[in-house]
């Protein structure tokens, strides 16, 4: 078994998506629980992918086929895993570039980073208005809330989003953080959110802080 | 494959030039400073006059042009086939025979020393577009005479990159190749370095240069001959006339070497510079001077020889502004003429001063210029209609196969040019470029492979250079 977890977690580091689904099928034809193939392999492996980001031995490509291929995994064994799937999720996030921008590409990291880092998350997509964001907390009821903006001429959405918020009596019930090229951490705490985060992997982090898991 | 190019001389142009160094050497003549080689060329037949005037008719030359190699094969330490010298691949190595260095981690310019070039040697093993070492600096702490011959050792201990060297004694070459020769035994078959000989502008070759020459020839090794005009000053101020001059000595070097062995392999060289009619210097990488490297070139290559230059360096004597523009222009010259080998990497102060951190901003300058002459492939799989297709409108690349398996070798990634932005930069401390390029040299020389040869050639690489040093009742407590 040790052997499929290793070659597993290698398919997913090198981002082979049909080697990583033949050794997950073989996992569980041999009776291997798929809790354990998300802790021994899956999880560990996205943990390398990350540590080479940062090394910057992998870049951006690298880590975002390895989450497909991540995603594919996941949803290969959500059939046989049954009701535990959603305990098994660190926290719910919702996240969407502001009303006014169409910058997705940070934004789409993040959700990825996010989701492989066992969130669940609902992607809005961009130019999204304040009153969609509202409505998204209001049926969600996410943790934490992400806001993205890519220009200086967008960012002022961050805070029309987040006063919106404290106008509904909604704003202590979930997290917000705001990322994208302009924002500071100065900007974020002048708006009052709770983070920010200067690319997907501290994101990953400060969500984990802001919810207090690991 | 689509490759951006630059070009020059038309044909007649080359033809006249060419015709009129013919002339040259025809009816002036070169002086040669060496009575032996005065006396092995009259044993060839060729005409000497009053003051060792040396005259090369015109069959001759034309000749002996046709002996040259198109092509060889340098080799590593270990005898494994390196570079292929040749077609429009450009090679580089470090600006040779520096007599200063930069040294920004004490903040000064100072005499360099032997430690010094196992530093370069240890960067330039590691640099992945610097391709051959070179014999960098000057070592000064050693005693003159034997000042051409200690600087293989660092670079033979700490690499197994092939080197671009020189003797500037009369009879340095032979020490070098039996340093050389504890590796390869076969230096002639499989030649692991080539030698720089330089003529004296104008038309003459001095004793140890000529001397160094014949003896490369004799050994079979490949030989660099640099001509070196300085507008104005040792060749005429036109750049026509100083092409003239620089092709006639460069010619009558290719028929002493290939008389003296018929295929040896020859790379036609230079280092023309114009002269500053204020202040005495000469200056390589001015325009006028990229213009005669770049017309000798055209010229070379139409006579089917290799090409070398002095370029991808800077006349300035800091890393600033002019020393960026003038390295990147120069090595973007060389580059897509594709000049076989380039030397100048490192070097500031009209090619006297090496500097490392210059060295590991040079090599991604080098990246630069070689991904942008490299052009780019058309092909089916670079067309990528199928990925199109799969992405369709408004999808993402980021995360296809096609992406993860061509971005890097389609993309250049230069790590100490700054590529991120103000936000991350902040978040590293905001690091100027230089505080990025010392930062880069002490993680080299940290992680530096430090190829150490095995431990019997090591030994015997000690006991020939401390042989060699005890000729010259020098011994030394400790090597780098």
């Amino acid at each position: 078994m040790e052997d499929l977890i290793n070659k597993l977690k290698v398919a997913i580091i090198e981002g082979d998506e049909e080697e990583a689904l033949k050794v997950t099928k073989e996992l569980l034809e041999r009776g291997i629980d798929p809790k354990l193939i998300i802790e021994r392999a899956l999880e560990p492996a996205m943990k390398i992918v990350g540590e080479k980001f940062e090394r910057e031995e992998y870049f951006i490509p690298e880590v975002m086929l390895a989450a497909e291929v991540f995603k594919k995994v996941m949803e290969f064994l959500k059939p046989h895993l049954g009701q535990e799937v959603g305990e098994k999720s660190k926290g719910r996030v919702v996240i969407g570039t502001v009303r006014g921008d169409i910058h997705e590409l940070g934004k789409n990291l993040v959700a990825t980073m996010l989701s492989v880092a066992g969130f669940e998350v609902i992607d809005l997509g961009v130019d999204v208005s304040p009153e969609k964001f509202i409505e998204a907390v209001e049926k969600y009821r996410p943790d934490v809330l992400g806001l993205s903006a890519l220009m200086t001429t967008t960012m002022i959405e961050q805070k029309v989003v987040i006063e919106e918020l404290k106008r509904r009596g909604l704003r202590d019930k979930v997290k917000v953080i705001v990322g994208g090229a302009p924002v500071t951490e100065e900007w974020a705490r002048e708006i009052g959110a709770d983070g920010y985060a200067a690319n997907a992997y501290e994101a990953v982090r400060l969500v984990k802080k802001l919810l207090g898991v690991e | 494959m689509p490759r951006p190019t630059i070009s020059l001389l038309s044909k007649n142009d080359i033809e006249l030039i060419h015709e009129k160094a013919l002339e040259v050497l025809e009816v002036i003549g070169v002086r040669i400073e060496s009575r032996r080689v005065v006396n092995l060329l009259k044993s060839y037949g060729l005409e000497v006059s009053e003051g060792n005037v040396v005259k090369f008719p015109r069959d001759l030359v034309e000749s002996k042009v046709k002996d040259c190699p198109h092509e060889f094969t340098l080799y590593d330490r270990e005898g494994k086939p390196r570079l292929l010298v040749g077609g429009d691949r450009t090679y580089f190595n470090p600006g040779s025979a520096a007599t200063k260095i930069l040294d920004l981690r004490q903040n000064t310019i100072r005499d360099p020393t032997l430690w010094d070039l196992r530093d370069i040697a240890i960067l330039v093993n590691e640099l992945e577009n610097i391709d051959a070492q070179s014999t960098a600096v000057v070592p000064h702490e050693f005693p003159p005479e034997t000042r051409d011959r200690v600087r293989l050792y660092p670079l033979l201990k700490y690499s197994t990159k092939p080197i671009v060297t020189g003797a500037f004694t009369v009879d340095g070459v032979h020490d070098m190749v039996k340093l050389l020769s504890i590796f390869i035994s076969d230096l002639d078959k499989r030649p692991i370095a080539i030698f720089d000989v330089c003529p004296s502008p104008p038309l003459k070759w001095s004793e140890v240069t000529v001397e160094n020459l014949v003896d490369c020839a004799k050994y079979g090794l490949p030989i660099e001959i640099i001509s070196m005009p300085s507008l104005g000053a040792t060749s005429p101020v036109t750049i026509a006339g100083a092409l003239v001059q620089h092709h006639a000595e460069v010619l009558s070097g290719i028929v002493i070497a290939q008389l003296v062995r018929k295929g040896v392999p020859v790379v036609y060289g230079g280092s023309p510079s114009t002269f500053d009619m204020r202040y005495g210097t000469p200056n390589i990488v001015a325009p006028e001077a990229l213009l005669v490297s770049l017309a000798y070139v055209e010229i070379a290559k139409y006579l089917n020889l290799l090409t070398h230059t002095y370029m991808a360096l800077s006349d300035t004597i800091l890393l600033d502004y002019q020393s960026g523009v003038e390295t990147g222009i120069s090595a973007l010259v060389a580059c897509l003429r594709g000049i076989n080998v380039v030397s100048g990497p490192g070097m500031l102060e009209h090619e006297s001063t090496q500097c490392l951190e210059k060295l590991v901003l040079d090599n991604e300058v080098c990246g630069l210029v070689r991904r942008f002459s490299r052009g780019f492939n058309i092909g089916i799989e670079e067309l990528a209609i199928d990925l199109l297709r799969d992405v369709g409108p408004g999808g993402t690349f980021l995360s296809k196969k096609h992406t993860v398996k061509h971005f890097k070798k389609e993309i250049y990634h230069p790590h100490i040019l700054l590529r991120y932005d103000m936000r991350e930069w902040m978040r590293r401390g905001s690091p100027s470029l230089l505080e990025r390029a010392k930062q880069e040299v002490e993680q080299l020389l940290k992680r530096g492979t430090r190829e150490l040869p095995p431990s019997d050639l090591l030994q015997e690489l000690n006991r020939a250079i401390n042989g060699i040093l005890r000729k010259f009742g020098i011994t030394v407590r400790e090597l780098p």
